[in-house]
């Protein structure tokens, strides 16, 4: 990220807080792990000099917007301006309160990938940098090329929508161009028998701790009092077992269904490794089939489950 | 709690427990014609009144494989029908995307049925309970969460999970 982005960051916002226009400002700071960056709520101009860019800023801001109200300032990539539109049309937030800060996203460097690609410890990396079309590492006194595709969160991979869809205004830097559809990874699951995806499944579920981290990250998970916590009736038992694992995470696409971003937080913060991204691509990729709705994109277009067609797809039902 | 034999469940004469959510003014009313008309159908449903096929939250599905149905029917008004006009048109969304995510988690869509029955169908629910009650016993009973109930004991340290 070039150095001059962090200095007119800090320039806008500071003009923001001097005009009264907003009353926090959501960004990164610096994070107490190598490469990576931590969310930062400045309250004042003296809060900003701890503002960062880098290129590893994977987390959704439009998170911190379910418990920071009032007029607010927030940098967001491409991927969190969907979240954006999304919570606006659900009217969780209202337009006039955001001032939108665009920021120019190349891809966001995932550190853990890197040092797998390479064979090292995370804590052992020197220095990741975004190079064009390549990501070169300095590990061990050594530097070493890695394809995006090693070295880059794998929601980047298939990006839709580098540039942000709302913003008030735009860091100066290179907005790249969408990823064409037809480089899509094939989920293999998809292709398999069955049996064989319940396994795989089953496995999954029998390893969630439940946490909730996943809800907890999530922007489209906004309830005031979630459906887990209910006792009475009590719907999902808080034991982890594999069936109620199995219960919450379907339970959970089907509520995002239409709100859910592809963000990708879910499986970021995982502490099993869960690949739920799997289900939630599957889920808005039928969303997309059936009803040829993509979230986060069209601020007009009714939510999925709001609304029907009569022509709507009936060959599954008897 | 005594704990049942695995075998059991296996033996040949088992008999599948289906829970059908039917909707109140249609599906429910051919349910009845169904028993008035003398029409026979399998005993394997247990039958649940909704108001609408749009009260059917897709987590009571969910929630009813998990309890250890073997299969679930749902069943509403035709499009068009519908009591309260759209209730199984939303209905119909919510399905289609559940059914779709039931498969790709790995259950077979014949455990999770939906069907249109009106109240003048007597015959219809009769045929789509007998095809339903196929369909899982063909599949054999639900053991989805049974199976790794057992595989978790042996781990040790989550033998208190159930």
């Amino acid at each position: 990220m070039p150095e001059n982005t962090e200095k007119e960051l800090i320039a806008i916002v500071s003009r923001l807080f001097d005009e009264g226009r907003i009353h926090h400002f959501l960004g990164y700071g610096k994070g107490t792990v190598k490469f990576k960056t931590t969310p930062l709520i400045a309250r004042n101009r003296e809060d900003l000099q701890g503002l960062r860019v880098e290129d590893s800023c994977a987390t959704n801001l439009a998170l911190y917007l379910k418990e920071i109200k009032g007029p607010v300032g927030l940098l967001v990539k491409g991927c969190d301006s969907r979240s954006l539109v999304t919570l606006i049309k659900e009217g969780q937030v209202k337009r006039e309160d955001l001032y939108v800060v665009g920021l120019p996203c190349p891809g966001q460097i995932d550190p853990a990938k890197v040092a797998q690609a390479v064979g090292f410890e995370s804590e052992e990396l020197e220095e990741i940098t975004l190079r064009g079309s390549e990501v070169a590492v300095r590990v061990g006194g050594q530097e070493k090329a890695l394809p995006k595709t090693l070295a880059l969160l794998d929601k980047c991979l298939n990006c839709q929508y580098p540039k942000p869809l709302i913003f008030d205004c735009l860091l100066p830097g290179e907005y790249a161009a969408p990823i064409p559809q037809a480089t899509l990874t094939d989920d293999e699951l998809r292709k398999k028998p069955i049996s064989e995806k319940w396994t795989f499944w089953a496995e999954q579920f029998n390893r969630c701790i439940r946490c909730y981290a996943c809800r907890n990250v999530c922007p489209a998970c906004f309830c005031p009092r979630c459906i887990v916590e209910e006792n009475m009736p009590q719907w999902v038992s808080p034991l982890p077992t594999m069936g109620d694992n199995f219960v919450f995470h379907l339970m959970r696409l089907m509520h995002v269904a239409g709100t859910c971003t592809s963000c990708g937080e879910c499986q970021r913060v995982c502490p099993m490794g869960i690949p739920l991204m799997k289900l939630n691509e599957k889920m808005t990729d039928d969303l997309r089939e059936l009803f040829e709705f993509v979230a986060g994109v069209d601020p007009d277009k009714p939510f999925p489950f709001r609304t029907y067609r009569q022509e709507d797809a009936d060959n599954f039902i008897k | 709690m005594e704990v049942k034999p695995e075998v059991e469940k296996k033996s040949k004469d088992w008999e599948p427990r289906i829970l059908a959510f039917l909707c109140r003014w249609c599906s429910y009313a051919g349910a009845d014609l169904t028993g008035s008309s003398r029409i026979s159908y399998p005993p394997n449903v247990r039958i649940l009144r909704v108001p609408c096929s749009g009260r059917v939250n897709p987590l009571f599905i969910l929630k009813t494989l998990r309890g250890g149905m073997d299969g679930v029917l749902v069943s509403g008004c035709h499009p068009g029908d519908c009591h309260y006009t759209a209730g199984n048109y939303n209905a119909r969304r919510k399905f289609a995307v559940l059914s779709r995510l039931l498969e790709y988690a790995g259950i077979d869509p014949r455990r999770v049925q939906f069907s249109w029955v009106s109240a003048s169908e007597g015959d219809k629910f009769a045929k789509v309970v007998s095809e339903v009650v196929a369909g899982v016993k063909a599949l054999g009973p639900n053991e989805l969460f049974r199976l790794n109930a057992s595989k978790q004991t042996a781990q040790g340290p989550q033998s208190h999970r159930q």
